[in-house]
């Protein structure tokens, strides 16, 4: 089995990746160093593999690496750091919304990509797109709470 | 499936050349999620099909025609007059898998649970495929059995036409989970039109607690030319559904999924009938 390259954007950077035929993009993305892309089930239940995808959040844990050349990715690391928090970050902080945080930047993603999406998501609009992750630690009130916040600062 | 090599087609032209070129070790690819389920045992070369066949959503005479590289999460956002998907793909999994998934690929290859080909059996819906020449199939050609078996090598979906609801028709669809995101227990999707308080047609699907997905004949005639009521309703799903095998299982016996079916096939019928008559469902 060779491998093979592909070339996608990554965080805004274009870069050639060579690829297992079968492999997922978790693990190529993991085993070069973006390590804030989590696994948690490795079977599309979870969503703590979250990445956004030409705008869409997808579970990177199941998707085909070949499926990402030519298209444009995110990662949890795109969005801000311990410094230069981004306005979720800082709210999930404001809100006491984080445990153990293993589901956090899954959750961060697929919040990202709603607001990019959608300028003022009703609470309905963010439990649905928010349907596939799931936090074993904070019942998700707060979480929702802190995407509600900054997704309705961004309206005004 | 294991996939041994992976192959990006720019076009049509090239996606189909070669799809021929590697014959049945050849696999079309489209969200690729249906990976998941399958067995490793099989060995494939993967060929992304995302720029060959077509994506979108547009209105064509009475229907809508939809590209099967269509992401269930653009069915679940578009609105359109007598458009009702909608509704079937906000229930189906989770958020990502809606943004992954295609409806090509939730009908090629059809899974036990699969929600699409019930709702697009009561829809009556027609697939379009093309190869050396193009052929259309209704809803129950296509599903008359796995539909892979319809595909030759460099045979491809290449659209999916479903009606456009109009005044006196009305959708009707109820799907049983154990959990939001989990696995159909039973789906029932129904049709109906209406003629004043009468029944014109009536046409019911199910799937997931049955073998495959199929149509409800023996409800549908039930219902033909009857006064519309809720106990007209249940009564036919009850009577209707009698004959029918359905499948236990995860501690839930055959009889408990059909008296589940029933009673979705019921609610379906029910939720149907306001929508025909100008309600709100
Ligand atoms: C965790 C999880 C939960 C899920 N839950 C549900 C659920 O509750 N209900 C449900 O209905 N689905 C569910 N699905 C999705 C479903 O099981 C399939 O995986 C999915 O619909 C396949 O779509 P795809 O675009 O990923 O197809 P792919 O995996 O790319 O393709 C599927 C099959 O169709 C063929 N194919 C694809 N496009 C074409 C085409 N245009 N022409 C010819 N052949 C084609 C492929 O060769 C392949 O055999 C779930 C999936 C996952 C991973
Ligand atoms: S690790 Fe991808 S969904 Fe759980
Ligand atoms: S904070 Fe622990 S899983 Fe969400």
């Amino acid at each position: 089995m060779s491998r093979r390259s592909i070339t996608f954007t990554i965080n805004g950077e274009k870069k050639t990746f060579e690829i297992e035929p079968g492999e997922k993009l978790a693990k190529l993305l993991r085993r070069k160093g973006y390590v804030g892309v989590k696994e948690g089930c490795d079977e599309g239940t979870c969503g703590a593999c979250t990445v956004i995808i030409d705008g869409h959040a997808v579970f990177s844990c199941i998707l085909h690496a070949f499926l990402a050349d030519g298209r444009d990715v995110r990662t949890i690391e795109s969005i801000g750091d311990f410094d230069n928090p981004h306005p979720l970050q800082a709210a999930l902080v404001e809100e006491g919304a984080v445990q153990c945080g293993y589901c956090i930047p899954g959750m961060i993603m697929s919040a990202e990509a709603l607001m990019q999406e959608m300028s003022n998501p009703t609470d309905d609009d963010i439990r649905t797109r928010m349907d596939g992750n799931l936090c074993r630690c904070t019942g998700y009130e707060k979480i929702w709470a802190a995407v509600k916040k900054v997704a309705q600062t961004n309206k005004s | 499936m294991k996939l041994t090599d992976f192959r990006a087609a720019r076009n049509l032209a090239e996606a189909r050349a070669i799809l021929k070129e590697l014959g049945p070790v050849g696999l079309p690819m489209a969200g690729g999620t249906s990976l998941v389920f399958t067995s490793e045992k099989d060995e494939r070369v993967a060929v992304d099909i995302n720029r060959a066949v077509p994506a979108g959503i547009a209105r064509e005479n009475g229907s809508y025609r939809v590209g099967p590289t269509t992401r269930l999460a653009a069915l679940q956002m578009f609105r359109g007059d007598g458009w009702v998907l909608d509704r079937v793909a906000v229930r189906l999994a989770t958020q990502q898998i809606r943004n992954m998934s295609t409806i090509g690929g939730n009908i090629s290859r059809v899974f036990p649970w699969a929600d699409f080909p019930v709702a697009l059996l009561a829809l009556n819906a027609a697939m379009v495929i093309a190869g050396d020449a193009e052929r259309t199939l209704n809803a129950d050609e296509f599903f008359d059995g796995q539909p892979a078996r319809l595909f030759q090598p460099g045979e491809l979906l290449m659209a999916v036409k479903v009606p456009a609801l109009t005044a006196g028709q009305g959708f009707g669809y109820r799907k049983q989970t154990q959990t939001s995101a989990g696995f159909s227990l039973m789906t029932a999707a129904v049709f109906v039109e209406a003629d004043g308080n009468a029944v014109k047609t009536a046409r019911v699907a199910i799937g997931a607690g049955v073998p495959f997905p199929g149509r409800a004949t023996g409800v549908e005639d039930l219902l033909k030319g009857r006064k519309a009521s809720e106990a007209a309703f249940r009564e036919a799903a009850g009577k209707g559904l009698a004959e029918l095998k359905f499948k236990g299982g995860d501690g839930m016996s055959e009889e408990y999924i059909g008296h589940l079916a029933a009673v979705l096939v019921g609610d379906a019928l029910n939720e149907a009938w306001v929508a025909a008559k100008g309600g709100a469902a």
